[in-house]
């Protein structure tokens, strides 16, 4: 499984004026739930609230991937979400974080889906990349980014 | 030299003075650029990873009288005496950059190895240097009780150079183990050569209770003493430069005091470093500076002077037995003390193979084989050549295979400061708090962001903010700009977190450490079930309602420390933080 087979363009979000890390989590949830016909928006707000209860999932230089794994869920399911002000996120390195990449994984989750997730980690920590994404104008050009992403050798 | 120094015929008169008097000129200026040539060779020690003890060492030798340098040099008495003192300045100043708080994890393992161990490995060595030499079997174990302790600080400055950060376990470990092992070496060559000197035997019940003298002095005496100098300093009001020398003083007096009551000198000034060092201070960097300072001096000292000594040609004469016996020490005796010690403590393998490889012998052993000189034994001469050989072939051999066996062990935990500014203020009457200076630099957190938007970290206040050497009004600064110069008045406890915001990242850094660390970050709080419904994996039950802290606790046996790993199912939890004993922050790693 890749990247690209996780998004489609409707969970791509721009320029969302969000006022706290939990109205942003919200907005993503709203967007997984859209292409994950069982869940209900709040499931996934539940799942992905558990996780961060944890410890922050903000990796630093403003990028945050929020992940959760749900019960009745059938599909990987991922959504994006571009800020335009950085918001709060506790993040390690304590920076506001404006790119929050979601991700929900099903019950019968496996080594594949931990893969998936490294994966995303690994295209975060790539400085070029995350610029391309802030300097993106459009849900669809940020789409077309985070679809073309390749592992490095 | 001096012969060619022309002496005219008008000042015939008096040329015996004026030899006098040129050679004391002679004599700074040999001191003199022997300590530069030293401080430089430490450049050179930094760049080839060769231990810095052997290029002094071998500076002494060349200077020496088989060496180029010629000087004529065998005054048993006074070698011992520059030993005996450096040894103390160098062990006190090891005291104080002891951490207390590393006790945690270090203390007993090291206690243990820094007694029984130092028997056991003197023991077989000593057993290795009767049969090779065919001495008396006393004779052998005074062989074995003169190579018996260990050197760590050789080892660090090696690692530092080659940037490696040790776990913080067995690095605490080996510190404390170095510290503390000298006073039982000493007390071990003292009983076997007066024993030998006197004809008595050492199985005698006698020693025993001396060995409880010595120790018992030592420990209260360092103790006590270490107390007392701390008020003493926090109390009294002086020229700034004079709190170094106050110290030193009574360290100095300490170690005599104690010595001549019997007591062991040498664990005295080092526990009363220990005391001295961890606790608040009045102009205490000044006096750290001061200390580091000076046992650098005692360091090169030390060895150009055993170096001056030892005949290098004698030293070849039994060099087939010396290395029989440096390769039982290293490979037989040292291992064996080293699992039989760690055994109670449950020491990850891959540790206890580093710390038993790292018993590099540094200036102690070559400082005990003057002893059976000073007494007059029948085959001294043999013991010093024999203890001067293995500690040559210790630091060369374990001296350059430390870092890549750290490496290769995977014991080094990527570092968090390297090569930061900092500048620390002392300010009177106020110990606990220290004024550090920082640079803004380009690829910092705090470059770039709101001044009202940054927390510090708790027990941290901004004094200052300089930009382009105008300081700025605080109420009205904006942000913090590269290149600008920020003043913190801060608790000493603080400054780890707070320097971490200032220094700069590098993507390359960045990946070693999410290599090391893993991708994301949970709280330690955190309990591991929630940890494993999240991540999709199975808990035994025994660990049910536990917090990650309390299982990294249970498996490492109280002596958890950053860096250490469990794997779980597919995905791996490293300590990336802890405050104290508590685990604060644990990495996940993903598979791949």
């Amino acid at each position: 499984m890749h990247i690209a087979d996780l998004l489609t363009a409707e969970r791509v979000a721009c320029g969302d004026p969000s006022a706290s890390k939990k109205r942003v989590l919200e907005q993503l949830s709203a967007l997984i739930a859209g292409g994950q016909p069982a869940l209900t928006p709040t499931d996934v707000f539940d799942s992905l609230l558990a996780r961060e209860r944890l410890g922050s999932t903000g990796l630093g230089h403003g990028v945050a991937i929020p992940h959760g794994r749900v019960k009745h869920g059938t599909v990987t399911v991922g959504a994006f979400i571009k800020l335009q002000q950085p918001i709060d996120f506790d993040a390690i390195d304590g920076e506001p974080v404006d790119l929050l990449f979601g991700l929900l994984v099903p019950e019968q989750s496996t080594q594949e889906h931990l893969q998936l997730l490294a994966q995303l980690a690994e295209m975060f920590s790539d400085a070029a990349f995350v610029a391309g994404l802030r300097a993106a104008g459009s849900a669809a050009e940020l789409h077309a980014l985070l679809s073309q992403w390749k592992p490095g050798p | 030299m001096l012969r060619t120094l022309s002496v005219r015929p008008e000042r015939y008169l008096c040329s015996t003075r004026r030899i006098t008097l040129e050679l004391t000129n002679y004599i700074i200026l040999a001191i003199g650029a022997l300590l530069l040539v030293s401080v430089y060779a430490s450049l050179l020690s930094a760049r080839v990873g060769m231990p810095l003890l052997l290029v002094f060492l071998g500076l002494g030798m060349l200077m020496g009288e088989q060496g180029p340098g010629g000087v004529k040099y065998d005054d048993v008495q006074s070698a011992h005496l520059i030993g005996s003192l450096a040894l103390a300045v160098i062990l006190f100043d090891g005291g104080m950059r002891t951490e207390v708080t590393t006790f945690r994890v270090g203390l007993r393992p090291a206690m243990l190895l820094s007694t029984l161990g130092v028997l056991l490995s003197s023991l077989v060595t000593g057993w290795a240097a009767m049969w090779v030499f065919d001495l008396h079997w006393m004779e052998g174990m005074l062989i074995g009780a003169i190579v018996g302790s260990t050197d760590a600080a050789a080892v660090f400055s090696l690692l530092r150079n080659q940037g490696i950060e040790l776990k913080q376990r067995v690095g605490a470990t080996l510190e404390i183990e170095s510290g503390s092992n000298d006073p039982m070496a000493i007390f071990l060559t003292i009983v076997l050569v007066e024993a030998l000197a006197t004809g008595q035997s050492v199985l005698d019940w006698h020693w025993l209770l001396e060995f409880v003298k010595q120790m018992g002095l030592g420990g209260l005496a360092g103790v006590g003493g270490g107390w007392l100098l701390v008020k003493m300093v926090n109390r009294i009001r002086l020229t700034p430069g004079l709190y170094p020398l106050l110290v030193l003083a009574a360290a100095l007096a300490l170690f005599g005091a104690v010595a001549s009551i019997d007591g062991s000198g040498f664990l005295a000034v080092y526990l009363a470093g220990l005391v001295v060092g961890n606790r608040p201070l009045q102009a205490g960097h000044n006096i750290l500076r001061f200390h580091d300072g000076m046992a650098w001096l005692a360091q090169i000292g030390l060895f150009l002077v055993l170096g001056l000594l030892v005949q290098p040609s004698e030293l070849l004469d039994h060099a087939g037995q010396a290395l029989f016996v440096a390769a039982i020490l290293m490979f037989v005796a040292r291992p064996l003390a080293v699992a039989l010690c760690l055994k109670p403590f449950h020491l990850p393998w891959r540790e206890q193979v580093f710390i038993a490889w790292v018993g590099l012998r540094g200036a102690v052993p070559i400082v005990l084989a003057l002893f059976p000189l000073l007494a007059g034994l029948e085959h001294a001469r043999e013991f010093f050549n024999t203890a001067f050989f293995v500690v040559l072939v210790s630091l060369t051999v374990q001296g350059w295979s430390v870092a890549p066996l750290a490496r290769k062990l995977g014991l080094n935990v990527p570092q968090e400061a390297v090569g930061l500014h900092r500048v620390g203020l002392d300010i009177p009457g106020q110990p606990d708090f220290e004024l550090a200076v920082y640079e803004v630099k380009e690829g910092t957190s705090i470059a770039g962001r709101r001044v009202a938007e940054v927390a510090l970290p708790p027990g941290c206040r901004l004094a200052g903010l300089v930009h382009d050497g105008e300081p700025q009004d605080l109420r009205l600064a904006e942000r913090y700009r590269a290149g600008d110069f920020v003043y913190v008045l801060a608790f000493r406890q603080a400054l780890p977190q707070l320097e971490r915001m200032f220094i700069p990242t590098s993507a390359q850094a960045e990946t070693a450490k999410r290599q090391f660390f893993g991708e994301f970050v949970l709280k330690g709080d955190a309990r591991l079930e929630d940890m494993a419904l999240v991540y999709g994996i199975s808990v035994p039950p025994e660990y049910s309602g536990k917090s990650l802290a309390q299982l990294f606790g249970e498996h490492f046996h109280g002596r958890q420390v950053p860096g250490d790993r469990l794997p779980l199912g597919s995905i791996e939890l490293v300590i990336k933080e802890m405050q104290g004993e508590q685990v604060v922050s644990v990495g996940v790693k993903l598979p791949h």
